[in-house]
């Protein structure tokens, strides 16, 4: 079997859908969603069934020899400086693998009913196999550049996404906000690779795990490398791309912007986590920025009101949750959340996206309610996905989240602010998310008549994912055994099942009976002032600065250097034209004079002698 | 003394090209340019006891001669097409 | 070093395309160009490949006026190489775009170009110094004659401009060879402008250098072009009809690059090292404001033009960290970044020739009309934002790399353009492509000759992206 398998397929899948969509675009008829579909899908299935091999491998070896490695090619080579092409698959990377291709399968499958209708759907699913294979080079790359390249490819494909229905400018401008502040973070990637190599003479990630830094050195690739996380798993300060994102195709939202890209931060971090563990500043940082992104999200989540929206909050929340786990130094409970969060949140998006396709794009959970009866389906599992993330045992969310929250407090890194602060977002988690399950399915209809008419149950293609990933979302905690043997760990289980049990009762007896649109606050709804912030100091300085730096440097000083010299040229032009006056004896008169002038300095000269070199 | 005379004369004609008016008047002052420095060849020959001065005014009548005539045929056609004979009114080598 | 012959074809060829042109039919003149640019290309292939590949040196010296130490000193080594072959495969690319260019004195055109080429290949094969600035001058020549015969209505300025500045800078690099030239002779009783004569002398600590220095700097600095330096650059690329956009992004500023790296490093080790710290805060300098005002810009042509600027600055960035790795991947960065912006401004040309109104507001959707021509123009804008897996990202990486030991502030500088280069090129590209369709005809999609060139340089592009070895491997062996 051959690690490039997984790659493989997806690319096939990307080549095939690339070439129907330009054919179909060529002569304008409309490619069919079932057999791209099912060629993107199958693609993934491939992929999926390569990477269980693996699992099944992996799980017959001792856990030291968890390890294969491939070398492609010879990628950039000068002098000492050599990196390969070559992917590595381990424990850690297997995870990422099964998770991307095994809830990307499901997504895939979604999409063929989702997007039944769409008006170019090989391009959908060209663009969603390019995201996954994309995605599989960032956790199977050996090296940082291979990193790298799955890390800026799974941007390309998020901006691709979300800018999908293209003929909206402001969709295409949310995917671009996605990629630009991407970007921001990507440059910390870039230049923790150059500090690498430079200190560690090598850019293999094996071989940095492995180094012994200076600890200022190893915060400083640490801290440039957490920066990068932050921009791709959108936490503070880069986090503002992520509510927008949600212009894209729901299953797309699903996938990427749930499930698998945003959660690469997490990857990377525990790629890198021997380097982490040197530096406790680095990780302080860390674990304070995770919990006050899951704080300052769960606040913003509670005042929105567009279900994807609200969605994307939790997700920068539970991201939050991730990166506090890696922060206090308990990467395997950060990646458990990974695969349990991938279950549940994925089920989560495609519920509301069922919702949604049910509504024909109706996104306000105010004008939703009472959907329990019409989509029965769709309010199970989402029940199932709400008992998950609000970490109500035994579903999935119990063992992982709890597992951070004991962390938070018990482990040398952990300290009873985070530990305050990580319970209170459970809280507002609690309350916001019941919420929105109970303003969606439970309360009374607020529907338009006529859209209450035609809400119908998905078909089968969007309900499996679904049930399967409802399943997942169940009994996907107990593939983890938790190591934590703490005397009052069970306290703190108690005591985080309350805290949760609380919220959603506030939020269910708040919400039962609403039958109008709720007063938000705009300052709490538009995002506590980051987003208008940003607009304001980069999405209109940097346009600003750049009108300036136009106006003032360029035209003032370049271009008018520019005109000065062509002004001295044409100005010594007229002043030795005048000279010219067409007259012949004016010109004879001159050449006389010159002459004389020319003869009396000649003579001159050699009385004095130096005319002549001899004398 | 012949050399004085041979400069005084030079002069003349420098002065007469340059600031006379009439292109025929120029051409006369031409004229007396070279014969200024025909004077002063003889001169010299003189002087130094060698034909090659002499020679040189033989050379310097018959090239003399001929740019007369171009001259003239110049100021002719120019007298033709300008109406005018005045070098102040012929700015052609202008623009 | 071996003395080869192959290397006077590389000119006579040009040049007897050039005259020729004259004889050939109005009506056949473009296919004609393209048969004498594809035998150029493949000639510089063929010769430049072993060079390539074993890094060997080709030598040819033809003599001229010898008295004065001019030759024909012709040197083919990897460096010149790759120019060499870069502005091959470019000419053979432009001398296949269709435009008024072949309706409008077709025989001039054709002429010019060779005329061009002939001027281009004498440059980078030269390493005699007074040939090198005869034929950097001879590139005026036809670039004037292009951007005022065949350029858009306000080109009088701009090729004032680009003379005048041109000019300035080039007249005082030849009183600079004149001296070096000079040098020798009071040093060997010889005169010489050959580089390799002038190198065997012991220029260290020569009070006149700096002057030289400044000389060279100032012509091949606005050639490239460096802030502030870059003044003259918009009008001309934004009036110039495409073919000479590209000659000039793709290559001419090629020849800048290339003066720094075969001219003044060897020559002026002491100055340019004292100075070091300033060039390279030049060159990050210039991403970032080429950057600025290619966000700010209007015209698309203008952008581009720009962004030309912004990749040059990375080169320059490459070229100033003075080691060998930064030399090499800025000849890299220089390859990638003439093949990609020579295919932006192709495909440009190709969605203007289909929409002729030129601010970047007018367009809107037209990626739904031009599928296929949209999704190249997409792959070369990836390119363009040096997105991994591309040759620019290699080109870009492997400049930052070695620069960041030499200076991580100028690095971190640079990189930040790299951030304006998603903004602006995005922005670029949305605005074309992205947005309402408006309806109405469609001229047709990409087609015949450029469809095939075109994705024959995306594929060296991308296939370049993930197999640059060849780029390093003959460097390597130096």
């Amino acid at each position: 079997m051959n690690l490039f398998l997984i790659l493989l397929f997806p690319l096939i899948g990307f080549t095939i859908n690339g070439f129907i969509h330009l054919k179909s675009a060529k002569s304008g008829a409309k490619a069919s969603a079932k057999q791209t579909g099912v060629i993107a899908t199958l693609a993934m299935f491939a992929s999926f069934f390569v990477s269980a091999f693996y699992y099944l491998q992996f799980s017959g070896m001792a856990e030291s020899s968890r390890l294969i490695e491939q070398s492609l090619f010879t990628w950039m080579n000068l002098g000492s400086f050599n990196v390969d092409f070559a992917l590595r698959l381990d424990s850690l990377s297997l995870l990422f693998t099964l998770v991307i291709t095994g809830v990307g399968s499901l997504i895939h499958l979604y999409s063929i009913g989702y997007m039944s209708e769409d008006e170019s759907p090989a391009r959908y699913f060209a663009y969603l196999n390019l995201f996954c294979f994309m995605m599989l080079n960032l956790v199977l790359g050996a090296t940082m550049p291979h990193v790298f390249l799955g890390w800026e490819g799974v941007g390309l494909a998020s901006y691709l996404l979300i800018g999908y229905w293209h003929q909206d400018v402001e969709k295409v401008g949310a995917g671009q906000k996605a990629f630009v502040m991407n970007r921001i973070g990507d440059l910390g990637f870039l230049i923790a690779m150059f500090i690498t190599y430079k200190y560690v003479g090598s850019l293999d990630l094996m071989v940095l795990q492995k180094a012994t830094l200076n600890p200022a050195i190893a915060a400083t690739i640490g801290f440039l490398i957490f920066f990068a996380c932050t921009g791709k798993s959108a936490q503070i300060p880069l986090f503002t791309w992520l509510p927008d994102a949600m212009a894209g195709p729901t299953p797309v939202s699903a996938l990427i912007h749930a499930a698998t890209m945003v959660t690469s931060g997490i990857y990377l971090l525990n790629r890198i986590s021997p380097l982490l563990l040197q530096s406790p500043e680095v990780m302080s940082v860390i674990a304070m920025v995770g919990v006050t992104t899951a704080f300052v999200s769960a606040i913003i989540g509670c005042a929105q009101k567009d279900i994807k929206k609200i969605l994307a909050y939790s997700t920068v929340s539970q991201l939050g949750f991730m990166f506090l786990a890696c922060g206090v130094g308990a990467f395997d409970a950060g990646v458990f959340h990974v695969m349990t969060h991938a279950f549940f949140k994925a089920l989560m998006f495609l519920g509301a996206g069922s919702v949604i396709h049910a509504l024909h794009h109706e996104q306000n959970v105010f004008k939703m309610g009472g959907l329990r009866k019409k989509l029965p389906i769709t309010t199970f599992t989402f029940v199932m996905g709400w008992a998950a993330i609000l970490g109500l045992p035994p579903f999935s969310g119990f063992f992982s989240k709890d597992e951070i929250i004991i962390q938070s407090l018990h482990s040398p890194h952990g300290n009873q602010i985070l530990f305050i602060m990580a319970l209170a977002s459970a809280l507002l988690t609690a309350f916001y998310m019941t919420r929105l399950l109970v303003l969606v399915f439970f309360s009374p209809s607020r529907m338009e008549k006529e859209t209450e008419e035609h809400v119908h149950e998905s078909p089968l293609t969007m309900t499996i994912p679904l049930i399967v990933l409802a399943i997942l979302s169940l009994v996907g905690g107990f593939m983890h055994h938790s190591e934590g043997g703490h005397q009052d760990s069970i306290n703190i289980i108690i005591a985080s099942v309350v805290v949760a049990l609380v919220g959603a009762a506030f939020g269910f007896f708040r919400y039962r009976k609403f039958d109008k649109e709720e007063i938000t606050n705009a300052f709490v709804e538009q995002g506590l002032g980051f987003d208008v912030f940003y607009n304001k100091f980069f999405g209109n300085g940097v346009p600003a600065l750049a009108k300036g730096v136009s106006k003032w440097v360029e035209e003032l000083f370049v271009q008018n250097t520019i005109r000065f010299c062509s002004w001295m040229v044409q100005f010594s032009g007229n002043v030795l034209k005048s000279f010219q006056v067409g007259s012949m004896q004016a010109y004879l008169l001159m050449m006389v004079v010159l002459g004389l002038v020319l003869l009396i300095w000649v003579l001159q000269s050699m009385m004095q002698g130096v005319f002549f070199y001899g004398k | 003394m012949m050399l004085v005379v041979s400069c005084t004369v030079f002069l003349i004609g420098l002065m007469g090209v340059i600031f006379r008016k009439n292109l025929l008047i120029v051409l006369m002052s031409v004229e007396l340019m070279l014969n200024a420095v025909n004077l002063s060849f003889v001169t010299f020959s003189k002087m130094h006891n060698s034909l090659d001065g002499q020679i040189a005014v033989l050379f310097v009548m018959t090239v003399a001669a001929a740019e007369s005539a171009v001259g003239l045929g110049l100021v002719i056609a120019l007298f033709r097409t300008l109406k005018t004979a005045d070098s102040d009114q012929i700015q052609m080598l202008r623009d | 070093m071996e003395n080869s012959q192959q290397l006077t074809a590389m000119l006579i060829w040009p040049v007897l395309g050039s005259l020729i042109a004259w004889f050939v039919p109005k009506a056949s003149q473009r296919p004609y160009a393209l048969f004498i640019s594809a035998v150029q290309a493949a000639l510089a292939l063929y010769i430049v490949a072993p060079v390539i590949q074993g890094g060997s040196t080709l030598q040819q010296n033809l003599p001229w006026i010898s008295d004065l130490g001019i030759q024909l000193n012709l040197k083919l080594d990897v460096v010149s190489a790759w120019f060499v072959l870069l502005s091959g495969v470019v000419s053979f690319v432009v001398l296949g775009m269709k435009g008024q260019w072949f309706r409008r004195n077709a025989r001039l055109y054709t002429s010019m170009a060779f005329f061009l080429v002939f001027a281009i290949n004498t440059a980078f094969l030269s390493s005699n110094l007074i040939v090198f600035y005869l034929a950097y001058e001879a590139v005026f020549i036809p670039m004037i004659l292009m951007v005022g015969i065949w350029g858009s209505s306000t080109k009088a300025t701009a090729v004032f401009r680009f003379f005048l500045m041109s000019f300035l800078g080039s007249i005082l690099m030849l009183v600079s060879i004149f001296y070096l030239s000079y040098f020798h002779f009071t040093k060997t009783g010889a005169f010489s402008a050959n580089l390799d004569d002038i190198l065997k002398l012991d220029l260290v600590g020569n009070p006149a250098m700096p002057w030289c220095f400044a000389g060279f700097f100032l012509a091949f600095a606005i050639k490239v072009p460096l802030f502030p330096f870059h003044g003259w650059l918009k009008e001309v690329y934004v009036n110039a009809p495409t073919p000479a956009t590209i000659w000039m992004s793709a290559i001419l500023s090629k020849l800048g690059v290339y003066g720094f790296i075969r001219f003044v490093g060897p020559l002026f080790p002491e100055t340019i090292l004292a100075v070091q710290g300033a060039l390279l805060a030049v060159a990050a300098f210039t991403v970032i404001y080429s950057a600025f005002l290619a966000i700010q810009a209007k015209d698309p042509k203008a952008l581009l033009a720009y962004s030309s600027i912004s990749h040059l600055g990375f080169v320059m960035l490459g070229v100033f960290t003075l080691g060998k790795a930064g030399r090499t991947s800025a000849i890299v960065l220089s390859v990638s970044h003439g093949l990609t912006s020579a295919i932006l401004f192709y495909l440009y040309h190709l969605v203007t020739e289909r929409k002729e109104d030129v601010s970047l507001d007018s367009y809107s959707g037209l990626s739904k009309k031009y599928p296929v021509l949209f999704v190249c123009l997409f792959f070369a804008v990836l390119s363009s934002v040096s997105l991994p897996g591309t040759f620019n990202f290699v080109g870009e990486f492997m400049v930052l790399m070695s620069a960041y030991p030499v200076s991580a502030l100028c690095t971190i500088l640079a990189g930040i353009g790299v951030i304006f280069g998603a903004v602006y090129m995005l922005r670029f590209y949305q605005r074309l492509g992205f947005g309402p369709t408006a309806d109405g005809e469609t001229a047709g999609d990409i087609a015949g000759f450029d469809l095939v060139v075109v994705i024959l340089i995306l594929a060296m592009v991308i296939y370049f992206g993930f197999q640059p070895a060849i780029f390093f491997g003959g460097m390597n062996n130096v």
